[in-house]
């Protein structure tokens, strides 16, 4: 079956814009903190006709990576990107081709760590109350974002419209008064996100605080009125933030908030 | 010097937000007005080069209602050829004869025009001479330039807007600017294929400098139109009646085959025209096209006497002089405070940039102190002037331009 653009996105998606969050998880989340800081596990993703990418946990850091692992303990095959993108929505299993011994940790100890992220990805209006909260979902949410505009820039038929034509430079979407921050450098074509500001950004986009940020990232409220009245701010080059916005606001296609 | 509040116009904005897209949208949205702590986002009324907002600031206007705004908001000569025909009818079963006497108008004052068609806004005017070019050659594909706008219908937007899907565009080519070898390109690549190629009299994007057309650049493009059968459609939208009252083809020194006019021919009265030459005529009678407000007879009537008046006191040579005198004075007093002003396009709608900031914040910080302080300045298009705009406007303009620059200097480089 020939793979849907809609397929081969997504799982770019859920490997570089949503797993990729477990990097900070694991740093911010006492929780997480606590359950991965013995963890010694490369995870191997392996997408026929789509994505490779590698889960590595040592010494109590994450590290999400792009292509093969230099050395994998555990590795997991997928027969399509719409294979993986089920895993993702636990309609399906993966397939290991390496690591049989370590199944008891694939089948007890990491889906507690995912089900840790989507508790923080998937807020409900009480949970937001929690400032703790409030303020993990939207760094969550902010990186989830920036890395999945990435992603969608250079394999979406649309979002490599949209911004084709754009010179070099970066854009920092930032929460003041004190972040969380991240970037999206576009280099001749070449885009890529960051966490964390930039140095010398073409255009800004200053969310005015959390409240404000968490509901303007998850689209729950009219961009161009929050921009005129003050509680999103945008300055530079418009042409770099005109054409991240139509990205960005394609995510909910793939991504559900 | 006193700085404006805008208070009442936030209010109407709030409230604006809950029932309309956007509160304000298209090109009229504060998104681009940056800040837009610093602008005005709803206009009260305006007499002449200025305009009030809701709050009671006044503002002389370089944005002339983004261009329709050319002889001065309220002009009595307009009104009062508006206001008899509105006494006669507007929007009536079949159209007011006056309808033919802006066809005889605009015929005998744009050259090379032998025939003209009334819409509403520009971007009827370009859809229709695509149309008409298609229906002329049998072909295709339009050339356009990168960057150039036609308007809003989903050829002219791209794929990549929302809202627009890859076969919406797939027949226009975008080709950069003044790039005579890429048309030629486009032309070898689509043998037989290539309808039309559209462009502005120079480029004004929005965002960037606006660029002159290089020197033999148009005559280039007009001998290769010719040779290969391309119909040449100018969009003088923007430009029209600001840079000759004769098309700015006539201007520029070539010869279209259509010519888009909107804005500056109806002084604020929604009317546009498309002209073109005879070989056409036929073709743009097969093109069904219509729409139910383009035979009201108020906006042709007003649109007439606008265009007796341009032609009357030569408003182009007007604005060109007084753009002249306003940007100059402008640049002086950028250098004395240390900035450099870069001013690109013709003078009666130039595109203006700071050069010291290439992030373009410090030309917004500029812009916004300049509108706060009654001057209305926008950082990310080209302005307008108009022929009300009076020695004294240039004066008060040059006080709140010093003002201005003082302050984005106390506030920090």
């Amino acid at each position: 079956m020939k793979t849907s653009e809609h397929d081969l996105v997504l799982a770019h998606l859920n490997l570089f814009a949503v797993l990729k969050n477990l990097e900070e998880l694991v740093v911010r989340d006492p929780e997480s903190a606590r359950m991965t800081a013995d963890w010694n596990e490369t995870i191997q993703f392996t997408v026929m006709g789509g994505p490779q990418a590698f889960l590595s946990f040592s010494g109590g850091r994450c590290t999400v990576g792009r292509g093969a692992a230099r050395k994998s303990t555990i590795s997991l095959f997928f027969l399509s990107p719409r294979h993986l993108n089920r895993m993702f929505s636990e309609k399906a299993n993966p397939i290991p081709v390496k690591g049989f011994l370590k199944l008891p940790f694939l089948a007890k100890k990491f889906p507690k760590l995912t089900e840790r992220l989507e508790y923080f990805l998937k807020p409900t209006d009480a949970l937001l109350k929690d400032p703790g909260y409030l303020a993990l979902n939207t760094l969550f949410t902010l990186h989830t974002a920036a890395f999945a505009a990435a992603e969608m820039a250079a394999g979406e038929a649309f979002s490599r419209a949209s911004t084709a034509g754009l010179g070099s430079g970066s854009v920092l979407l930032k929460v003041l008064p004190e972040g969380p921050a991240a970037h999206i450098e576009f280099d001749k074509g070449k885009i890529t996100a960051k966490a964390g500001e930039a140095e010398k950004p073409a255009a800004f986009m200053y969310m005015k605080d959390l409240a404000v940020a968490n509901a303007f990232l998850n689209q729950k409220m009219d961009a161009f009125a929050a921009i005129a009245k003050g509680e999103v701010a945008i300055w530079g080059q418009m042409p770099f933030l005109d054409a991240l916005s139509r990205v960005l606001d394609r995510i909910p296609v793939y991504l559900a908030p | 010097m006193k700085t404006f509040t805008f208070e009442k116009s936030q209010a109407l904005f709030d409230r604006a937000a809950k029932v309309i897209p956007c509160g304000i949208y298209g090109h009229m949205s504060p998104a681009p007005l940056i800040p837009p702590s610093d602008y005005p986002f709803y206009a009260a009324s305006g007499t002449g080069s200025r305009f009030t907002d809701p709050d009671g600031n006044e503002f002389i206007d370089y944005m002339c209602a983004y261009g329709p705004m050319v002889l001065g908001y309220n002009h009595p000569k307009v009104d009062e050829a508006a206001k008899k025909q509105r006494k006669l009818g507007n929007c009536l079963t079949a159209p007011a004869p006056v309808m033919v006497e802006l066809a005889e108008k605009l015929t005998d004052l744009v050259s090379g025009a032998d025939w003209a068609f009334f819409a509403k806004n520009g971007g009827d005017t370009t859809t229709y001479a695509v149309m008409v070019a298609r229906a002329a050659t049998g072909r295709k594909k339009i050339v356009a330039i990168k960057g150039g706008y036609h308007g809003v219908a989903p050829w002219t937007q791209g794929f990549g807007h929302h809202g627009v899907i890859e076969e919406d565009a797939q027949n226009i080519v975008r080709i950069p600017w003044n790039d005579f070898a890429a048309f030629e390109r486009v032309v070898s690549e689509n043998p037989e294929n290539v309808a039309a190629f559209m462009a502005t009299p120079y480029h004004h994007p929005t965002f960037a400098d606006n660029e002159m057309p290089a020197p033999g650049y148009w005559k280039k493009v007009e001998d290769l139109c010719r040779k290969k059968g391309i119909v040449l459609i100018v969009d003088d939208i923007r430009c029209g009646f600001r840079l000759d009252v004769h098309g700015s083809h006539a201007h520029f020194g070539f010869k279209p085959d259509l010519v888009c006019f909107c804005k500056a021919i109806g002084n604020g009265y929604p009317i546009s025209a498309l002209v073109g030459a005879e070989a056409l005529k036929n073709d743009a009678a097969r093109v069904f096209y219509t729409g139910s407000y383009w035979f009201s007879a108020v906006p042709m009537a007003a649109a007439l006497a606008c265009i007796e008046e341009l032609e009357r006191i030569d408003g182009p040579k007007i604005m060109l002089e007084f753009g002249d005198k306003l940007l100059k004075g402008m640049v002086e007093i950028a250098k004395g405070h240390g900035f450099t002003l870069k001013v690109s396009g013709a003078p009666s709608m130039p595109y203006l940039r700071l050069t010291d900031d290439p992030s373009l914040v410090l030309m917004q910080k500029w812009c916004g102190e300049c509108t706060r302080r009654g001057a209305y300045f926008t950082s990310h298009h080209n302005w307008f002037v108009s022929t009300a705009h009076t020695d004294e406007d240039l004066q008060r303009t040059f006080d709140i331009v010093d003002d201005a620059f003082r302050a984005i200097k106390e506030g920090g480089k």
